[in-house]
Parts: structure tokens; sequence; C-alpha cells
């Protein structure tokens, strides 16, 4: 799917690949894409200003953590906040869906006009 | 060639130093993991690929650039009430030092102190007002994904609620200064006096922390702005 497209509902993306548990950045994608069925290709890059973003507006928290490789990572994690957001915007967009999928039930693409 | 790109990166980031700093440790830390889960190529071809797949650093670095630039601007939100709240302090401080003194005014410029401390109240209410009004507004709207007409919109009315708390605060300083001017005159200069013209510093570096403030979001406006551009 176009990274485009998906940028506007970039937040929840990223609240709900958080949704299991706490993760670093290169984790969040691979979350995304997995869960996502591969569907989903963002630049990688696009994830981190959208995470320091969700930090600011205080849905999640970081912290630096060492793994046994020695290499350090920063964790992101949600916040009470920030699953109260994935629980709401989750809510909005089934409604959304749902009102799209009725919408669209029983509809069939037009053929050329003559 | 990851070493160049985070360069680059970091290059974009110049105007915010610690933000550049955790963003260049992130960015190498997921390219580093990209090209060692790589299953199809290692080396230079596996690094250009977690290159490419990561993005443009200019565009990323212009996402970042607006979070921090939002992150700037709630914080000078925060500074203009506090130094708004440390003037007061300071001012009532100097009004309970004049009152341990006995430091009273003389009836011969009580009409024009009258006057002076009427215009300091009416400025300092019109700076509290309107730094409560610029942190309420900027601090109720929300982190912004991208640089747009409608986040420059609110950036332009927080500059004004800000310059207006700014303004109004000089006014009410200067008028501070008149009057301690006014209560001290020179020939009575003593080490009594020291604590009001000592106060009278702190509320002119306040007022001189808010200007510098309101300057440095401009300039990264400006600055985000710019790389949006490139």
């Amino acid at each position: 799917m176009e990274g485009e497209r998906l940028k506007g509902h970039l937040d929840l993306i990223v609240l709900a690949a958080l949704s299991a548990g706490p993760a670093h950045g290169y984790a969040v994608i691979e979350e995304i894409r997995r869960k996502s069925g591969q569907a989903f290709d963002l630049p990688e890059g696009t994830i981190y200003p959208a995470l320091h973003r969700l930090e600011q507006a205080g849905l999640l928290v970081s912290h630096w953590v060492t793994a046994e490789t020695g290499r350090r990572r920063r964790v992101y994690a949600l916040t009470r906040r920030g699953e109260r957001a994935l629980t709401d915007r989750r809510k909005v967009w089934q409604q959304f869906s749902a009102a799209i999928g009725g919408l669209l039930a029983g509809t069939r693409p037009r053929g050329r006009p003559a | 060639m990851i070493s160049e790109y985070l360069e680059s990166l970091v290059h974009a980031l110049n105007f915010d130093r610690s933000l550049s700093r955790r963003v260049r440790e992130e960015v190498e830390v997921h390219l580093r993991e990209a090209v060692a889960a790589d299953p199809r190529c290692a080396g230079p071809e596996a690094e250009r690929r977690a290159i490419a797949n990561f993005g443009d650093p200019q565009l990323i670095a212009a996402q970042f650039a607006v979070v921090s630039l939002a992150k700037r601007t709630r914080g000078v939100g925060n500074a203009v009430i506090l130094v708004i709240a440390g003037v007061f302090i300071t001012m009532k401080a100097r009004v309970a030092w004049y009152a341990v003194m006995q430091c009273a005014i003389g009836d011969d410029i009580r009409a024009v102190s009258g006057i002076v401390g009427s215009i300091d109240r009416y400025a300092f209410w019109l700076s509290v007002i309107s730094g409560i009004g610029g942190w309420a507004y900027i601090c109720g709207r929300g982190i912004p994904a991208k640089f747009h007409a409608e986040y420059r919109t609110q950036l332009g009315r927080f500059r004004w609620f800000c310059t207006a708390a700014t303004g109004a605060l000089i006014v009410s300083v200067i008028s501070d200064g008149l009057l301690t001017a006014l209560r001290l005159p020179a020939a009575k200069l003593s080490a009594e006096s020291l604590l009001p013209i000592f106060s009278i510093a702190i509320e002119i570096a306040c007022a001189g922390v808010l200007v510098f403030q309101i300057r440095s979001i401009m300039q990264r406006a400006t600055s985000t702005a710019a790389l949006l551009k490139t």
C-alpha cells in the first residue's frame, strides 16, 4: 500500500503495533509489516518522527536499554493515555470502516459509459 | 555508507543538538539491524538497501524538525508563564521589603507614582492574560505531523500572544524601574536600596529571557520551513 495513503493513519498504526508490548523502532516496523501481512510498506524513516511526536504528546514513553548483544536500543511503550487514545481511535476507525463497508455493500464497478 | 547517511541526517538536524544526537544513535541502531537482518545480501549492498528503505535524510529531518518546533513552542509557552510568575514574586518581594524598611513615597511624588503605578498594574495584568492565553492556546493544540498552513497560522497566533505578553511585561518592568527610582533617590543610596535595585535587575533579565525565547521560536520556524523547501 502506498506510503502517502498510510501517513494519515500513521499514529493509529504505530499505537496498534506497540499494543503488544514495548518495542524499539526496528521491531515496531517489523510488527507493522507482520500484522499487516506485508501490505504496509512505509519508508522506515517516517516511523521515528512519529514515535517522537507520540512521545511528545504523552502517548508513549521511551528509554534506552542494552540488549544481550551489547547494542543500545531506544524502547518505546504505550502510556495509559496512549492506550486510551488507541481505544478511541480504534472505535472511530471501526465506525468509519463499517460506514464505508455499508456504502460499498451491493455496489459493483460501473461499466464504461456509452 | 551508513556513516555518510547519518552525517547528512545530523547535519540537517543541527538546529537541535540533543535531538540530532538521539536521532543519530537510534537510526544507526536501526540501519545496523536492517543490514544484519537482510537475507538477500550483505556488505555495501545490504547497507545501500537499508538506507534506501529508510528514506531521504532531508525528508526525515524535516519531519523531526516539525516535532522539535512543536516541543520548543510548548517550552516557550511554559517559559512565558514561569517568567511572569517570577516577575510577580519579585515585585511582591520588593513591596514587602519597602514595608519592612518603612520606605514610604514622598508627598511630592505621590501623584506621579500613582500614574506610573496604574500603568504598571494594567501592563502587568495584560501580560498575565496574554501569557496565559498563549500558553492555553498552544498547549490545547495537537503536535502536527507536517508543517502545514494551519500549523503556521497557529504559530503566528501564538507569537502574537507571546509578543503582547512580553511587550506588556517590558512596560511593567520599566514602570517598576521608574517607581523604584522615585522611591530611592540617588542621595539615599545605601545597602537598603540594594535589594530593590537587584529585584529590578531580575525583572529586566526575565523580560530579556522572553524576548530571547520568542526570537528563538521564530528562527526555528524559519529553519523548519527552509528544511521543508530543500
